[in-house]
């Protein structure tokens, strides 16, 4: 395994690298992050000898970085780097701690993005990959995954109450006040990521609009230029093509800081990050997480067959918070 | 009422007014979502597994569900028959919902039996169990393979893979949730 993960980690410079994508280092620690309120993180503090204390966060992700990065040279930029993601239950595919591989092709869009992660796939598999895990990607659209394993018309349930009735005709449990996000996630949860194929990778295409994020709209639709990459019913990479209008990240931004409250984590939020797009490339980045993507290339089942060190449980200090 | 994050296998989860118990749980964060819990749930009136995900930070109804200690009598094809160890009253569990039960039930065995409303609705069966071997197959002495095993019927309709040592008429505890034998019993 060492080994194998030794030759991934080159191989995959090598390929960014061979393309004219820069390496970035970016830091681990930050003062003020994106707010994301799905994700809760890790905090820390700096201790000067005399003056203070002052906190700081562990990267749930390098994209507010890289992205300063980009606006900088506009360069297509890669890094493989340490990530960290709190209060998520640790399980054969989740990890506190994990390498993150994000790539972001100037001027790519996030179909353009498929096929530099299908290459990708196919410079790093082995004879121990499995047919689940090679290329070519099987592409679906969410709206197509919606119609082929719920019988459901995605388009004809855009409003709260009409997905909340969806739930419910299907016998699932759904809060009568669930925003539509929650009552989306209940019925893709439930009925539609159960029965995704996974005879091959696949790329699930054109997420709703509800489901907030810093991907961009497609015009006159409910969709956004995103997809999520399944292998074998794992979630291993998610792509956008770039929001790159100020006006609407600072509108992400705010909804999210709202959302970001109930947060068990909070943390500081970085204003500076909506100026950026002021002068920022089209662009498409792509995030992996790089341990599960050696697991299924693998053919292994569980990240602590691919990790040097997995995530030991030590004893627990003191009782859960109400969240 | 029980919170998404706290439903464990094992949770009695009232589900449109017919209780459920948690057969399978796993939690789920989809991309740029909040965290959920998947479930699978098995319907105790008919059986049936229901799939059903619930946010971690949401409550959902549970059944306030009673545990009583009862003897299992026999199994007339259609009924178990149990006895209530303290009042002796007499009680009927449907077969066809509790299949999967059948070689775990041995008579005259005391089990916990779930009641909700004062109806039974699940067969709680002990982690680990004594059983006694009625078939065995003939090996061939000297097979000495390290680890080799044959299976073996118990009284109760149970298959289980045993060393090679277990004989006809011994008896053996078992591992009720992976069906593993764990050790012979000497009596």
């Amino acid at each position: 395994m060492l080994q194998a993960r030794s030759r991934m980690v080159t191989i995959t410079r090598e390929f960014f690298l061979s393309r004219n994508y820069l390496e970035t280092d970016t830091p681990a620690l930050a003062p003020s992050l994106i707010p994301e309120s799905c994700l809760e993180v890790f905090e820390t503090e700096y201790v000067h000898p005399t003056r203070g204390r002052m906190p700081l966060y562990l990267v749930p992700s390098p994209e507010i970085w890289m992205k300063k990065v980009i606006a900088a040279t506009g360069r297509s930029v890669f890094q493989l780097c340490k990530s960290w993601r709190n209060a998520e239950s640790v399980s054969h595919i989740h990890n506190p701690e994990f390498t993150m591989l994000e790539y972001y092709g100037v001027g790519l869009s996030s179909t353009d993005n498929i096929h530099v992660t299908e290459e990708l796939f196919a410079a790093l598999a082995t004879d121990e990959t499995p047919l689940q895990a090679q290329p070519p990607f099987r592409v679906m659209s969410m709206k197509e995954a919606w119609h082929e394993f719920a019988h459901a018309d995605l388009d004809a349930l855009a409003e709260p109450e009409a997905m909340r009735e969806a739930c419910r005709e299907r016998s699932l449990l759904v809060p009568n006040d669930a925003p539509w996000e929650d009552a989306f996630n209940i019925l893709f949860l439930s009925i539609v990521e159960p029965a995704l194929p996974q005879d091959r990778p696949l790329v699930l295409n054109e997420y709703p609009a509800g489901i907030e994020c810093l991907a961009r709209d497609i015009p006159g639709t409910m969709y956004k230029e995103r997809w999520e990459l399944y292998v074998s019913g794992i979630e291993i990479a998610n792509c956008f093509t770039e929001m790159a209008s100020p006006e609407a990240v600072r509108a992400y931004f705010a909804s999210q800081s709202e959302k970001k409250r109930q947060a068990l984590v909070p943390h500081a939020i970085d204003d500076s990050y909506a100026s950026i797009f002021e002068h920022f490339p089209p662009c498409s980045g792509v995030a992996v997480g790089f341990d599960r993507l050696l697991m299924v290339l693998l053919g292994k089942r569980s990240l602590a067959e691919v990790m040097l060190f997995p995530f030991e449980f030590q004893g627990f200090t003191q009782k859960p918070s109400a969240r | 009422m029980v919170r998404g994050g706290e439903i464990g296998i094992g949770t009695c989860l009232l589900i449109n007014g017919t209780p459920h118990i948690v057969v399978e749980r796993e939690f789920v964060n989809p991309g740029k979502g909040s965290a959920f819990a998947r479930v699978k749930a098995k319907n105790l009136k008919n059986g049936n597994v229901i799939t059903q995900t619930i946010k971690t930070a949401d409550f959902v109804e549970d059944a306030q569900v009673d545990l009583v200690d009862c003897q299992y009598q026999y199994n007339d094809g259609e009924f178990f028959h149990f006895m209530n160890n303290e009042t002796f009253d007499q009680f009927e569990v449907p077969v066809a919902a509790h299949e999967d039960r059948a070689p775990y039930l041995k008579e005259g065995e005391t089990y916990t039996i779930v009641m909700w409303e004062g109806e039974p609705i699940d067969i709680k069966i002990p982690y680990k169990m004594v059983f006694t071997v009625v078939e065995s197959e003939n090996y061939v002495r000297g097979d000495t393979v390290s680890g080799a095993t044959k299976p073996v019927t118990t009284e109760t309709g149970l298959v289980v893979r045993v060393p090679l040592f277990i004989k006809q008429g011994e008896k053996i505890l078992v591992n009720t949730e992976s069906n593993e034998y764990v050790e012979r019993v000497n009596e």
